[in-house]
């Protein structure tokens, strides 16, 4: 009975100890003993060491997340912020978009789909994209001629760009990912 | 829908309050943390879980209102006694003035609707 009682108190201590991280060491261990020490002598006051009686200690206690918040709140720290969730429509529009044709078709409309880009992105995306169907062309009808020097800079121009704006869409991303406000 | 604004306007009374019932408590004798704990929390409505006590505890100490000693226990370990330091007294006399305007007044607004 007692181990069961003992393995109560342990688990609680040691979530209070987690939800506490985020305030100054000193502060963590001075509530920590306290609580500790308010559960000896709840335990103490008690008749009976029963796994019931300590539930109903550790219930009157509260839950750990409430004890810390309330921590926080007295002492003015804010909470560790959330690391911001990997953009997965993003990922894969960019992957996308650098696969010729049907890849630039699926990133094009996944592109607008998006939250984190800005309309101008969204464009820049699309139009960028759309370089694949003029380095296709430009492949079928084999320039030639005295125009044909210029024309196949622009065809390897059309097969660079798609990569060049999933580059720009990628940095774009980032800045805009590190910058949102966590949310609390 | 009630009971939750009834939460929330009690949470927004306490806020203030709870640590000037905390010195209250502590005028006249030193306690130890579960016997403070326990006085509050028979004290209808004053805290909803115990464990909130200890982070106010902890930042009136920080505060140098309260101090705390060790003093043996008759049953157990010895035991944390939370006591008012000079400063924690001066602040509860304090609130003592200013609670008693405050609730004059407010209670005057509440009965008669603001008429002399």
């Amino acid at each position: 009975m007692t181990t069961t009682a003992d393995t109560l108190v342990d688990h609680y201590l040691r979530d209070l100890e987690a939800e506490l991280r985020d305030l100054p060491a000193a502060r963590q261990r001075e509530i920590l003993a306290e609580v500790g020490e308010h559960i000896t002598a709840a335990r103490a006051a008690q008749d009976t060491q029963s796994e019931a009686a300590i539930r109903t200690v550790l219930e009157r206690l509260g839950d750990p997340a409430d004890i810390a918040a309330e921590a926080r709140e007295r002492f003015g720290v804010q909470p560790e912020p959330t690391k911001p969730a990997t953009p997965w429509l993003e990922v894969i529009t960019l992957v996308a978009l650098v696969v010729p044709f049907l890849g630039w078709l699926v990133g094009a409309v996944l592109v607008w789909l998006s939250q984190r880009w800005t309309t101008r992105d969204k464009l820049i995306g699309t139009i960028g994209g759309l370089s694949w169907v003029v380095a296709g062309f430009g492949t079928v009808v084999e320039p030639a001629g005295p125009g044909a020097t210029i024309a196949l800079i622009l065809i390897v121009l059309a097969f660079v760009l798609p990569y060049a704006t999933a580059i720009y869409l990628a940095i774009r991303l980032r800045a805009r990912t590190n910058t949102v406000p966590a949310t609390r | 829908m009630v009971s939750a604004k009834r939460e929330s306007l009690i949470t927004q009374m306490r806020r203030g309050t709870l640590e000037y019932c905390v010195l209250a408590l502590l005028r006249d004798q030193a306690r130890y943390g579960f016997d403070l704990v326990r006085t509050l929390a028979d004290a209808d409505g004053l805290i909803t879980s115990e464990g909130t006590i200890y982070p106010l505890l902890s930042r009136l100490r920080r505060d140098g209102l309260v101090t705390t000693t060790w003093h043996e226990s008759p049953s157990g370990p010895p035991r944390r006694y939370y006591e008012l330091t000079p400063a924690g007294h001066q602040a509860l006399e304090l609130f003592t003035t200013e609670w008693d305007r405050f609730t004059d007044a407010v209670d005057r607004l509440l009965q008669q609707g603001g008429s002399p």
